[in-house]
């Protein structure tokens, strides 16, 4: 999908590409016909990069170097990143440590919910390949089995430098149209949705319908469709809105 | 004042019988005793020496005596001082009473304890599933489960061994110890 770039310096950081068995069907790098188009992309992508909603869910100890991060001492807000209360109106997700496998849940609800385009950041090595909690019974290990991740920034943990460079990388990627992870979920959804499907029952069923979605983006592929989602329609329920019940008219539990 | 509630309190357990006592320090208290004295000796550190606290039931899977060792730790203000009282039930069928009359917050206590040990506690007001929700495999923290076996059927493992990270260990670097090592 992109050309490797030298990791030397980018210490704690790994991309995420080459995801086994799956493959970017369409080039978004390459350019287009309509040289103005391009001049126009360019100026949208980069507002994009330069003005970036961070929802930071912090799962696990990773956390710490957050506040250090987002305020005085090294200030992110200098680089327009800014944390954002929910979902629906932020771009990155920053997934900070150890994953549960009941956390996994909420976050690919809230995944779910946020607007494309959005990224994907995995804190700590615990989001890699479950870190030390690797025999763990209770810990996702790999997180990009059942999200498209756009960053790893690996450490345990890793200092605010280190979050703010990934923060740069991520970025550049956006600035210049690599950072596309996003399309992936709509791409290789049975591939994703299998995973989750492993790891939470044949009844997993989130809100937000992705197959509506990917076929509203038009990033339907081959594999978005696939037996796990046809196990997924076989199951699915219609949703219901909860029910509103005063506080005092509820049994004590 | 304080010394001397807990003179006393060392005198008056000694007296009882079934109970081993071991003073750790002036203000740590271990107290041994059978599973069926327990509850009594509880409520005589609560009723009558000021142990209202309880900070905490803590368990061990003692699996090579077939056994569970059950610690109450409970704790007095006046005194200043902590008291945990040991005791031991059978492993099958782990059965024990609860001491939620007692000891209204064991509740939480022995809720966790059901659900990380499966032992479970008569009268106590809500056995039901409690942190672990999504979880329906054998109580994860007796130790005849083998979270090791259980990780490596469930996930996919990741190797993470950039260059930069062999390029230190090619200085001498790195902390990297393979999991068998680790585990001798
Ligand atoms: S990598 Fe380390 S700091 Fe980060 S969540 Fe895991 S254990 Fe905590």
């Amino acid at each position: 999908m992109s050309k490797n770039k030298t990791l030397t310096k980018k210490d704690q950081m790994q991309q995420d590409k080459a995801q086994d068995g799956q493959q970017m069907l369409v080039d978004f790098t390459r350019p287009r016909t309509n040289p103005m188009a391009n001049v126009f992309d360019g100026l949208v992508r980069f507002c994009q990069s330069r003005s970036m909603f961070m929802l930071h869910y912090c799962t696990g100890c990773g956390a710490i170097e957050l506040p250090p991060a987002m305020t005085s001492r090294f200030d992110m807000e200098r680089l327009g990143i800014q944390p954002m209360v929910t979902p629906r109106q932020a771009d990155i997700l920053l997934i900070t440590g150890y994953v549960s496998v009941k956390t996994l849940k909420r976050i690919i609800l809230t995944y779910e919910q946020m607007a494309a385009p959005k990224y994907v950041i995995g804190i700590c090595s615990c989001t890699v390949n479950g870190g030390m909690y690797w025999q763990s019974y209770a810990t996702a290990k790999v997180l990009r089995e059942y999200l498209p991740v756009d960053i790893y920034i690996a450490g345990c943990m890793p200092r605010p430098e280190a979050i703010i460079e990934g923060l740069q990388v991520l970025m550049d990627d956006i600035k210049t149209g690599r950072a596309e992870n996003w399309k992936r979920y709509f791409q290789n959804y049975d591939y994703y949705l299998g995973n989750q499907q492993k790891l939470f029952g044949d009844h997993w069923q989130t809100p937000t319908d992705i197959i509506s979605e990917a076929r509203h983006y038009d990033l339907i592929t081959e594999n978005t469709l696939g037996k796990h989602t046809a196990l997924l329609e076989k199951h699915q329920a219609p949703l219901q809105a909860l029910e509103m019940t005063l506080q005092q008219n509820r049994e004590r539990v | 004042m304080t010394q001397e509630l807990n003179v006393w309190l060392d005198k008056i357990l000694g007296d009882i019988e079934n109970v081993k006592i071991e003073r750790k320090r002036s203000n740590r208290l271990r107290v041994d005793v059978d599973a069926r004295a327990l509850p009594a000796v509880l409520e005589l550190l609560q009723g009558r020496a000021s142990y209202v606290h309880l900070s905490a039931i803590s368990c061990v899977d003692r699996i090579d005596d077939d056994e569970f060792e059950l610690v109450y730790h409970v704790w007095s203000y006046e005194a200043r001082s902590l008291v945990s009282a040991h005791t031991r039930i059978p492993r099958d069928p782990g059965v024990y009473l609860s001491i939620y009359d007692l000891y209204v917050p064991a509740a939480f206590f022995e809720r966790d304890i059901h659900e990380m040990f499966g032992v479970y506690f008569e009268g106590s007001p809500d056995m039901g599933k409690f942190i672990l929700t999504e979880w329906d495999g054998p109580p994860p923290m007796r130790k005849d489960f083998d979270s090791e076996k259980f990780v490596n059927e469930t996930f996919n493992r990741e190797q993470y061994h950039p260059q930069w990270l062999k390029d230190l260990e090619k200085e001498g670097g790195g902390i990297t110890t393979p999991a068998e090592d680790a585990r001798k």
